[in-house]
């Protein structure tokens, strides 16, 4: 863990995201505010249902704030259009989920492909890159397989390898450990220091506080607030 | 040569051994000729009333295929086709003196079909007394093929609707499978716009090909069920036909209609956020 914070990338302020139910309305995440530096590990953590997965949706730009505002890059998100956000999320945000989210009818290098063919990458640099992600997750020598083939740990390290694909600043993982066995959790977690280590900021929401410790910083969140920061 | 259409056979008998060479010729349609074993060469005899009195004698120097006439699809066209005089020989009442005979219809073939118009408009203002019409406007065929085609086009419309409808629904439910897939590449950072185009795109190969594989059957079926109809009511009559001007007009149709469905299907889609389409 070698990269220390500078400059910010993401600057949530004042952010509130409220869902209408209908027994009324139910606020996942209130008035919060948070600033995730380059090079940055954060731990968020928290019981059920406290917002832990709607911030990290809202810091990773598939989810809009219902108040308050959220910049990346100094640009106000709010003012982007889907399009641009897309974009945004396309090549300075990495994504990694509890259930992986791979492509089932593409190999594990297709889905490293993915992204990169998105971006304009030509087909040898992508051809390339992918093989690069494939052998820093370990995984060279399943390139060919299709998530059906792999097992859970494997499937996690692929999609860790699709996140890394367009050189993000920003990894987001969602429970990234939450389905595996500790064996393999420890495996990811260890990738996720590593990732981290080589420069990307990486916030991480997890129960696991094995996984949590291994971040610099640790948010804990109770009913849609941080109740508690500790900073390693 | 002008020809008249005998509607009815008067009498028909073959007198094979007979000498033909200076006898009044006829023709016999197929249809007759098959039914009566009646070859080129026969002889036959023909009479104005049916117990065959007075029959005169021909000799048959050709068979042809009547042209198709829907009105009278099912009916086998027994004619045969006459030189005027020997028609009038053969049908005038001997009390009849010779040139008041009355004809009441004659059907003119010309060389060129698109004239009809412009020929009867020439004949109706040059001769008193005879009206010329096209043969299509004649016994109010016409009418009768418009209400049919105006049917069809009925027929036509309700179908394309239903089959959109059905379309539609396919797609949405197609679509709908794939919508953690649509989900994913949402959450991967592919705009909306992005997979709208690979989802149209996709439409529309798929439209085509649906489109071509239609037309290769009903290409494939236009054959089959002209020949079972034509069997079925002896006739050339062409039941079915597949013009370059239908094969077009139904790619038209479909390709554009087919891209549309999977776009209004996939638009309703996307509209909602990558992370509720990923969840399932």
């Amino acid at each position: 863990m070698s990269a220390l914070p500078s400059s910010t990338i993401v600057e949530a302020t004042s952010v509130t995201r409220q869902f209408q139910m209908p027994a009324g309305p139910v606020f996942a995440v209130r008035d919060l505010s948070l600033t995730i530096a380059a090079g940055a590990y954060t731990a968020i953590q928290g019981p059920s249902g406290c917002g832990k997965s709607t911030l990290l949706h809202i810091l990773g730009c598939v989810d809009t704030p219902s108040s308050g505002s959220l910049t990346f890059d100094g640009q106000d998100v709010a003012r982007l259009r889907d399009h641009a956000r897309s974009l945004l999320r396309l090549r300075q945000i990495g994504f990694v989920f509890q259930r992986f989210y791979l492509l089932p009818m593409l190999t594990a290098a297709e889905n490293v492909e993915l992204p990169q063919a998105e971006a304009g990458v030509s087909k040898p640099t992508r051809l390339e890159r992918s093989r690069e992600l494939l052998e820093y997750v370990g995984l060279a020598a399943r390139a060919g397989h299709r998530p059906s083939q792999l097992s859970g740990g494997e499937m996690q390290r692929v999609a860790i390898a699709r996140a890394l694909a367009n050189r993000p600043r920003l990894l987001l993982a969602d429970e990234p450990t939450g389905e595996l066995d500790q064996a393999t959790g420890e495996h990811v977690a260890a990738l996720l220091d590593r990732v981290n280590a080589d420069g990307t900021a990486v916030v991480v929401v997890t129960h696991d506080s094995a996984l949590a410790s291994r971040a610099r910083r640790v948010l804990t969140m109770k009913d849609g607030r941080i109740d508690r920061e500790t900073t390693a | 040569m002008i020809v008249l259409i005998l509607a009815a056979v008067l009498g028909a008998a073959s007198l094979a051994s007979a000498q033909t060479t200076d006898l009044p010729t006829i023709l016999v349609t197929r249809q007759l000729a098959e039914r009566e074993r009646l070859a080129v060469g026969d002889t036959v005899q023909l009479a104005r009333e049916a117990d065959g009195a007075n029959p005169g004698t021909f000799r048959i120097a050709g068979i042809y295929e009547p042209v198709p006439d829907p009105m009278r699809l099912g009916q086998a066209p027994l004619e045969i086709r006459l030189h005027l005089p020997d028609l009038q020989g053969l049908t005038r009442n001997p009390a009849t003196p010779v040139g008041a005979e009355r004809v009441d219809q004659i059907n003119i073939t010309l060389v060129d079909p698109a004239d009809a118009e412009q020929f009867a408009d020439d004949i109706n203002g040059r001769t008193a007394g005879v009206f010329a019409m096209r043969a299509t406007d004649a016994g109010g065929s016409r009418e009768t093929f418009l209400v049919l085609e105006r049917f069809h086009y009925a027929i036509a419309t309700v179908t394309i609707i239903a089959a959109t409808v059905f379309l539609l629904a396919l797609t949405i439910m197609l679509v709908d499978e794939r919508r953690e897939t649509v989900g994913v590449l949402r959450l991967i950072g592919l705009p909306a716009r992005r997979i709208l185009m690979q989802v149209f795109i996709e439409g529309v190969l798929i439209a085509a090909a649906g489109a071509l594989f239609g037309l290769l059957l009903a290409i494939a079926c236009e054959s089959l069920l002209n020949r079972f109809f034509q069997w079925r009511y002896d006739t050339a009559l062409v039941f079915v036909r597949i013009s370059p001007r239908v094969a077009a007009t139904c790619v038209a149709i479909a390709v554009p209609l087919g891209a549309a469905a999977t776009v209004v299907a996939s638009w309703a889609l996307l509209r909602r956020s990558g992370l509720r389409l990923a969840r399932r």
